[in-house]
C-alpha cells in the first residue's frame, strides 16, 4: 500500500468517494427543506418568474463545496450527480432534466477546478465555478424549459443566474467550507487544513 | 481461498502518527506483538489512542491524512483483518442486509456462487436473526452490530480488531454481540477496545493499559493489570418539589403507523427528581420523548408539561444541537438563555471555561455531550429532557456529566432520560420501562435477493437501465412538440401506458402533481414573458404548447423512475455499461442511506426548534442545519471509509456484483415502448402539423 505523490492527485482514496458521494446526498436531502427559500421570494416570482433565478446558486453547493474539499478530478461533478439522482429519485419535478442540470451544474463548477488543475480552494475559484455553472444551467434552461420567453428577458434571467451564481454559489459555498474546517470535520483533507488556517494542538 | 480459519501476528515496533492537522502525536513510541490467535484487551481512558492503534494495527493509517514512524506489520490481503466500529450505523454500505455482507467477496471481485456461500456463512456466523433482504438500517444497534461482524467475516479474517463495539448497545443486545464475537473469534486473533472491562475479562488472555499518547502504563494476564475505576458522585437527595410534568394513561403508537406500541403509561415527575426511560432499542423510547415534548400527539392519554421555554432537550448526538461558533456563544444562542453571568457560572461548573472560545464542533466527545447540557441548563428549564446522555462515556466522562445533572436537581429542575445505561438508570427516582417487542422465532432467509419492494408494477420486470432509456427517449421526442394540439394528443399514450408503471393512480397523481404544477406555471410564464402580447388569446396557447411539451419531457421520466430500485441501477451499470466499480459502489452506498440521512436532518431541525432558534422554514435555521448534517456526513464517512477498507475497497477496481442484472422480453418490449415514445410526437407533426 504505497502511493506516491505524484498518483496522490488522481487516485481517489476511499474518503474522497465517499466525502463526494455523502455531500451530494446530504444536500439531495437538505434540498428537500428548501422549497421553504422559494416562498420568501414568492411575491417576486409570482409576477417575474424569471426572478427565481435569484436562488439557482443554492443548487450548485455540492459541486463547489465537494471540490473545495476534495479538489480531485470529478470531484464537483460527482456530488452534484448524486444530488440530482437522489433529487430525481425522489420524484423531483424536473424528471430527468434535474440530472442533466446536474451534470451541467457540476460540469460548470468542475471547469474551474480544472483551470487551476486542482490546486486551489480560493474564493475567486468557487465564484468561477458558480458563474460557470449559471451559465451552462441558462443555456439548457433557455432551451429546454423556456425556448418561447422573449430574448429581453431571458437576458435578465441570466443576469439573475450569474449573479446568483457568484454569490449564492461561489461566496456561500467559500464560507460555507470555510466553517465545515472549523469544525474539524475536514481535517483527513489537505485542503481542509489550509482553510481550518491554523493547526490545532 | 480455503476458508479454513487462521490467525493473525499483529506487530507495531516504536509505532507512531501524528494526524496531519495537529501538532502533537497521538501514538509514539508504541510497541506491540500480538502472537497468533491471543486474545487482548485494550483499556484505558477516552482519548488514550486505542482506536488509533486498532486502525495502526488493521492496516488503516492513511499516510495522506498524517506522519506515520516505525514499522507495523501490514495485512497480506484485503480483509485479512476485520474492523468494527462503536457506531455500527457507519459500516452499513447496503440496501439489503446480505447485500451489506456481500460488499467484502464483492471487492475481492469473486463469482457470484462464492459470494453466496460467504454470505450464507458469514450470516449465520455471525448470529445475524433477521432475513437477508431487510434493510439494515432499520435495524436495532445490536443487530446492525451483527450485520457488520457478518461483513467482517465473509472475508474470512485472521483478526478481529473490535473498536467499543458493545458501548453504543442496550445490555440485551450487548449480550448478544459479546456472544457472536467470542464465538465467531475463535481460532483468531482478537483485539478488543473497550473502557468497560467486565464483560471481556474472562474471556481475555491479556489486557493493555494505554495512557496518553497510546503510552502502554501495564500489560499482563486479567488480574494482574490495575484496571481505573471511576468513583460515581453519592446520590443527591433534593427536597421532593411539586409536579413538573406528567403521562397520564398515554398511548403511543410509531410515527406514521397504526399500530399502537404501549397504552397505558404513567408517570409523574417532581422538581428535582430523575426518571429513566428504559427499554430495548425500538420498543418506542425516542417516540415517547417526542410525544412529551409536543412533537407528536399521544394515541391515547393526557400529558402536562412545563411551558416551551422552560423544557429543554438534549439529542443523543450533541453536534445536532451545535450552532454557534464558539462554546460561549453556544450557551447563549438561545432566545430562552441569555444571561451571560449564568453562562460564565454554567461552564465553569462544567469544566469548559478554558474552551470558551473553542468551536464547539472540535470538542472532545465528553466535553460536547457536557457543552449541550449546559447550553439546555441555561435555558433555566424546570424540565430538562435528554436521548442517551451517557452513552459511549468511560466512567471518568460519565461522572462529569452525572455530577452535572445532580447540580440541576438540586436546583429544583426534573429531569427525563432516555437510557439504556445502567449506571445512569440506577440514580433515577422513577423508572418507566418500555418492554420488548416479542421477536420471531422463525428461521431466516440467508439469500442474497433484490431489494424488496412492497407494491409490484409491470415495469419491474424490465431492466433499470431499459427504464431509464424510456424516460430519455421520450423527453427527446417531446421536442417534437410544435402545437399544443400535438402536445395533447402526444400524452395520450402516457396516459395510457402510466398503468405499468405505478401501482395505482393515487400513487400515479402523487407522482405527477409536481410535475403538473411545474407545467402550470410554464404555461402562465410563457403567457406573460413571451414575444406575443402578454397574456393574449395566442399567448396562452403558445403556454399550453409549452405546458403540454414539458409534461411529455418529464412525465414519462418520473413514472418510469417509480419502478427502479438504486442497488439495481448500479448494479446494471455495472454490469451492463462496465462504469468503474469503486465510484459507483461509493454512489450506491450513499444513496441507500438516504433514509438515515433524512432522520439526521429532521434531529437536527427539531432540535434547533425546540432551542426556541426559529422554524423548519427560518433561513438560518436551514442554514445552521445544513452545516450541522454536512458536519455529521463527513464524520460518518470517515468512519465508513474506514469500514469499507477495512473490507478491502481501496483495491476493488475490479469489484463484481453479487446479482446478475438480466435483460429479457420485458426489456424488448421496453424498448419498443421508448422508441415509440420517441418518434409519436414527430408522426403527429407530420400527420396534423
Amino acid at each position: 500500500m504505497t502511493t506516491t505523490t505524484g498518483t496522490a492527485r488522481t487516485r481517489y482514496r476511499t474518503i474522497d468517494l465517499v466525502v463526494i458521494a455523502g455531500i451530494g446526498a446530504a444536500f439531495g436531502v437538505a434540498f428537500l427543506g428548501y422549497g421553504a427559500l422559494y416562498s420568501l421570494i414568492g411575491p417576486l416570482t409570482a409576477a417575474f418568474k424569471p426572478a427565481e433565478g435569484l436562488l439557482v446558486g443554492i443548487w450548485f453547493l455540492p459541486a463547489v463545496i465537494a471540490g473545495l474539499i476534495v479538489r480531485k478530478p470529478g470531484a464537483a461533478i460527482g456530488a452534484e450527480l448524486i444530488a440530482a439522482t437522489l433529487e430525481m429519485m425522489l420524484g423531483g419535478q424536473w424528471g430527468w432534466g434535474t440530472v442533466i442540470s446536474g451534470l451541467l451544474q457540476g460540469g460548470g463548477v468542475e471547469l474551474a477546478f480544472a483551470l487551476t488543475a486542482y490546486r486551489r480552494s480560493t474564493v475567486p475559484v468557487a465564484v468561477l465555478g458558480g458563474v460557470l455553472a449559471a451559465s451552462l444551467e441558462w443555456v439548457w434552461e433557455r432551451f429546454a424549459y423556456y425556448p418561447e420567453m422573449s430574448w429581453g428577458f431571458a437576458i435578465i434571467m441570466l443576469g439573475f443566474f450569474l449573479v446568483s451564481g457568484a454569490l449564492l454559489c461561489g461566496a456561500l459555498g467559500w464560507a460555507a467550507t470555510r466553517a465545515l474546517a472549523a469544525t474539524g470535520a475536514l481535517d483527513p483533507f489537505p485542503a481542509g487544513r489550509e482553510l481550518a488556517g491554523t493547526d490545532r494542538a | 481461498m480455503s476458508t479454513a480459519i487462521a490467525a493473525a501476528v499483529l506487530e507495531a515496533r516504536d509505532l507512531g502518527w501524528r494526524p496531519a492537522s495537529r501538532r502533537e502525536p497521538t501514538l509514539s513510541g508504541v510497541t506491540l506483538h500480538v502472537p497468533a490467535g491471543q486474545r487482548v484487551l485494550l483499556a484505558g481512558a477516552s482519548g488514550a489512542g486505542k482506536s488509533t492503534l486498532l486502525r495502526a494495527l488493521a492496516g488503516l493509517l492513511d499516510p495522506e491524512a498524517g506522519e506515520i514512524t516505525g514499522s507495523l506489520s501490514t495485512p497480506a490481503r484485503p480483509g485479512e483483518r476485520g474492523l468494527l466500529l462503536q457506531q455500527s450505523v457507519h459500516a452499513l454500505v447496503a440496501a439489503t442486509v446480505a447485500r451489506d455482507a456481500a460488499f467484502g467477496p464483492e471487492n475481492a471481485a469473486r463469482s457470484r456462487t462464492q459470494i453466496a456461500d460467504a454470505v450464507r456463512g458469514a450470516l449465520a456466523a455471525a448470529a445475524v436473526d433477521v432475513d437477508g433482504e431487510a434493510s439494515p438500517f432499520e435495524l436495532s444497534g445490536g443487530q446492525q452490530q451483527r450485520v457488520a461482524l457478518a461483513g467482517s467475516l465473509a472475508l474470512a479474517p485472521d483478526a478481529l480488531l473490535l473498536d467499543e463495539p458493545l458501548s453504543m448497545l442496550d445490555p440485551v443486545s450487548a449480550d448478544a454481540v459479546h456472544a457472536a464475537i467470542l464465538e465467531a473469534a475463535a481460532g483468531r486473533t482478537l483485539v478488543v477496545a473497550d473502557h468497560r472491562t467486565a464483560r471481556w475479562l474472562p474471556h481475555v488472555d491479556r489486557v493493555i493499559l494505554l495512557g496518553p499518547g497510546g503510552r502502554i502504563l501495564a500489560d499482563g494476564p486479567p488480574g494482574t493489570v490495575p484496571l481505573p475505576v471511576a468513583e460515581l458522585p453519592p446520590l443527591p437527595r433534593p427536597a421532593p418539589g411539586a409536579e413538573v410534568a406528567a403521562l397520564e394513561a398515554v398511548a403511543i403508537r410509531h410515527r406514521g403507523g397504526r399500530e399502537v406500541l404501549h397504552r397505558d403509561l404513567d408517570l409523574a415527575l417532581r422538581a428535582g427528581e430523575l426518571a429513566a426511560l428504559i427499554g430495548p432499542s425500538g420498543s418506542g423510547k425516542t417516540t415517547l420523548l417526542r410525544v412529551l415534548l409536543g412533537l407528536e400527539a399521544p394515541a391515547a392519554g393526557t400529558i402536562r408539561r412545563p411551558a416551551r421555554e422552560r423544557t429543554a432537550f438534549v439529542p443523543q448526538e450533541p453536534e445536532h444541537s451545535f450552532v454557534a461558533r464558539t462554546v460561549r456563544e453556544e450557551v447563549t444562542a438561545s432566545p430562552w438563555a441569555q444571561d451571560e453571568a449564568a453562562a460564565e457560572a454554567l461552564l465553569e461548573r462544567a469544566g469548559l471555561a478554558h474552551l470558551a472560545a473553542a468551536n464547539p464542533f472540535t470538542l472532545s466527545g465528553g466535553e460536547q455531550r457536557r457543552l449541550a447540557i449546559v447550553a439546555a441548563l441555561a435555558q433555566r428549564p424546570r424540565l430538562l429532557v435528554l436521548d442517551e446522555p451517557t452513552v459511549g462515556l468511560d466512567d471518568a466522562r460519565l461522572a462529569d456529566v452525572i455530577a452535572l445533572l445532580d447540580r440541576a436537581r438540586e436546583e429544583g429542575c426534573a429531569i427525563i432520560a432516555a437510557t439504556h445505561d445502567a449506571r445512569l438508570a440506577s440514580r433515577a427516582d422513577r423508572t418507566l420501562a418500555l418492554p420488548a417487542r416479542p421477536a420471531s422465532d422463525r428461521p431466516v432467509s440467508r439469500e442474497i435477493t433484490p431489494v424488496p419492494h412492497p407494491r409490484r408494477t409491470a415495469a419491474r420486470a424490465c431492466n433499470p437501465l431499459t427504464l431509464c432509456a424510456i424516460g430519455l427517449l421520450a423527453a427527446i421526442g417531446s421536442f417534437g412538440v410544435s402545437t399544443w394540439q400535438i402536445g395533447a394528443l402526444g400524452l395520450l399514450p402516457v396516459l395510457l401506458l402510466a398503468p405499468l408503471a405505478v401501482p395505482g393512480w393515487r400513487s400515479a397523481a402523487l407522482r405527477l402533481a409536481p410535475v403538473l404544477l411545474s407545467a402550470a406555471t410554464l404555461a402562465w410564464t410563457t403567457a406573460l414573458l413571451s414575444p406575443l402580447a402578454p397574456l393574449s388569446a395566442s399567448a396562452w396557447l403558445l403556454g399550453a404548447k409549452e405546458a403540454s411539451r414539458i409534461t411529455l419531457f418529464v412525465a414519462p421520466g418520473v413514472l418510469a423512475l417509480a419502478s427502479v430500485d438504486v442497488t439495481a441501477l448500479g448494479d446494471a451499470l455495472r454490469i451492463r455499461l462496465r462504469l468503474p466499480g469503486r465510484p459507483l459502489a461509493a454512489g450506491v452506498a450513499a444513496l441507500v442511506r438516504t433514509g438515515h440521512l433524512r432522520a439526521q436532518w429532521e434531529r437536527i431541525l427539531t432540535a434547533r426548534i425546540l432551542r426556541g432558534l426559529g422554524t423548519a422554514r427560518s433561513p438560518r435555521v436551514l442554514a445552521s442545519a445544513t452545516l450541522a448534517l454536512l458536519v455529521d456526513t463527513l464524520r460518518g464517512a470517515e468512519q465508513q471509509a474506514l469500514a469499507m477498507d477495512a473490507r478491502g475497497f481501496a483495491e476493488a477496481d475490479a469489484r463484481t456484483v453479487a446479482l446478475p442484472s438480466p435483460l429479457g422480453r420485458a426489456d424488448v418490449i421496453g424498448a419498443l415502448v421508448g422508441i415509440a415514445l420517441l418518434l409519436w410526437p414527430w408522426a403527429l407533426r407530420l400527420m396534423i402539423g
